[in-house]
């Protein structure tokens, strides 16, 4: 009702005899608004859901919550506190081993630097790394490495690859060419190509992606634990197991506090390297800071 | 700047421009990053070598991996897990995408005025998105039971996050001209929402709606780790008896379909910006 009466306000009368020029009869969007409503709808009517908890849902998460309140013992603060670290150690070397293969992989993804079959290649690897979970590699790589971090900062690291392999090609495609056509004009070899015309001009952005994957990964690894794979994410699905609530809920304090507390500082970070200190092309990187939906790759 | 002032004068003596110093912000991330690499390296206790040697060994994970039984996802309970995981996506991504939107909307200066509501909202938001998708779900299970109702509350918030973030950060850049001609027609808080905004970020926001729906895919295939519903419980269930060649078939077919979906949403999203 008032979307008639306002376009009424706002729509100016055209003078007489002329006409509006017809709307346009938008196909593809009503057979797609069609279609998600109609899954939705299967959706809703086949999920085997005990729908009657659902009602309850709320009182149940308020009870788990007073719970989680009620029994908090300070004591424990310093261990969960060491589990919590241990999930950001995992996060940043699981980031850092992505960053040595996806860099170089990234070259390799680029078709302004290779051939467009080399190019094609090395994304398929890409997309295939980026549709496994982080989850499903640590259960892959405990029973190699037991129980431990190292199975969780291997699973961060072969997971982010893809992700971040894409980000920085599309990074490196969008270069400017002067630099490298400057370079072939000098007579540099395809090693002193890449390293005087292209990575002084990606460096900030891919250093930028790289922080904001760590953040990523910070979520990631504090999971990681639920799978026995080291970091907090142990502490707390202990806790919940054993129905040790109070340790639960200052865990999840710890988790939410720590990420935030990271998220800050790596943002900081990596607004100061990319808008750097207003020099040129600042208004071009500004852009690359508002990360894209791509980047959310969780 | 002074060999371009000799460039113009005649004088023939070209000279390189001196190298600009390393900014001691930069020196200092590196140092930094080095330090905390080294330090993250002692606290986890990261050895190359364990990493040769385990790979190197003969195991049953690598084994069933190189043999994978394909068979997996055709056979009755792995085919209903499969769908429940489908259905719990759609569901998850459909609720959550919903609330989304007012939540971005009410979040900008703009689109809620009150400060401390603002304030209110936007806390909520750093709240939910810094808990993770399978941390929701194992607090559901925890409170609610296992289930898929409890997968379906964990996507719920977890799209929240996810499609909040992202509308929020398009309404940061919109045009502010038709907020201002609505504003100046004296349209309500919701007719100028309604009419001056949404319009402008809803290309965006469906295809930030589709790409949570492919993150919901892959998520939902881990919630039944921890009891929460999908094909997440049967691969639990084959990593229990250690039947890697059914877990990893299971595994490859699964992300196969999430593939092809993840193709047919991204040329949508395409098709839309």
């Amino acid at each position: 009702m008032v979307d008639s009466k306002l376009r009424m306000n706002l729509m100016p009368t055209p003078p007489h005899g002329v006409e509006l020029p017809k709307k346009p009869l938008a196909t593809f969007r009503w057979v797609t608004t069609a279609l998600a409503v109609a899954l939705v709808w299967w959706s809703a009517t086949g999920l085997d859901a005990k729908w009657s908890r659902l009602l309850e849902a709320p009182a149940d998460m308020w009870t788990l919550g007073r719970v989680m309140f009620n029994s908090m013992e300070v004591s424990k603060i310093p261990e969960l506190l060491s589990a919590m670290w241990e999930s950001i150690a995992i996060a940043w070397l699981g980031t850092i081993i992505a960053a040595i293969f996806a860099v170089p992989l990234s070259f390799l993804a680029a078709e302004n630097l290779v051939g467009k079959p080399v190019a094609w290649m090395t994304r398929q690897v890409f997309n295939l790394l980026r549709a496994i979970p982080e989850i499903i590699l640590a259960l892959a790589f405990i029973p190699i490495f037991g129980l431990r971090p190292m199975a969780g900062v291997l699973a961060i690291g072969v997971g982010s690859i893809g992700t971040l392999g894409k980000l920085f090609y599309e990074i490196i495609e969008g270069i400017n060419k002067g630099p490298l056509e400057a370079a072939d004009a000098v007579g540099a070899s395809r090693l002193q190509r890449l390293r005087w015309g292209v990575l002084p001009q990606v460096t900030p952005e891919i250093t930028s992606f790289l922080l904001y994957r760590f953040e990523v990964n910070i979520r990631a690894s504090a999971v990681l634990g639920l799978v026995g794979a080291g970091g907090i994410g142990s502490d707390l699905a202990e806790a919940l197991k054993f129905k040790d609530f109070g340790t639960a809920g200052l865990g999840l304090i710890i988790v939410v506090l720590g990420t935030i507390c990271v998220d800050t500082i790596s943002g900081a970070v990596r607004r100061r390297i990319v808008s750097g200190k207003k020099t040129m092309l600042d208004v071009d990187q500004e852009a690359s800071l508002r990360v894209g939906p791509m980047s959310m790759g969780i | 700047m002074t060999t371009l002032d000799n460039g113009t004068n005649s004088t023939p003596a070209p000279t390189l421009p001196a190298k600009p110093a390393v900014s001691m912000f930069a020196i200092g991330t590196a140092i930094g990053a080095i330090l905390l690499t080294i330090i993250t390296a002692i606290s986890v206790g990261f050895s190359l070598g364990e990493i040769i040697s385990n790979f190197g060994r003969k195991n049953s994970v690598v084994e069933g991996l190189l043999n994978p039984d394909w068979g997996q996802i055709w056979s009755r309970r792995s085919r209903s897990a499969f769908i429940e995981t489908l259905q719990l996506a759609v569901l998850g991504t459909a609720t959550g995408a919903t609330v989304a939107l007012p939540l971005a909307l009410w979040s900008t200066t703009f689109g809620n005025p009150n400060r401390a509501l603002r304030t209110l909202v936007r806390s909520f938001n750093n709240v939910i998105r810094s808990i993770p998708d399978l941390l929701w779900a194992l607090l559901f299970v925890t409170a609610v039971g296992i289930g898929a109702l409890s997968g379906l509350l964990a996507l719920f918030f977890f799209s929240i996050a996810v499609t909040t973030k992202l509308t929020s950060d398009t309404l940061d850049g919109i045009d502010m001209g038709p907020i201002e001609a609505a504003n100046a027609s004296g349209a309500s808080l919701t007719q100028m929402l309604r009419s001056a905004v949404v319009p402008q970020i809803l290309p965006s926001y469906t295809s930030f709606v589709l790409y949570n729906f492919e993150l919901n895919l892959r998520a939902s295939a881990v919630l039944g780790l921890v009891g929460a519903g999908g094909i997440g419980a049967r691969i639990e269930f084959f990593r229990g008896r250690g039947d890697w060649e059914k877990l990893w078939g299971l595994v490859v077919m699964f992300f196969l379909v999430v593939f092809i979906v993840e193709r047919i949403s991204v040329t949508l999203r395409r098709r839309l910006i």
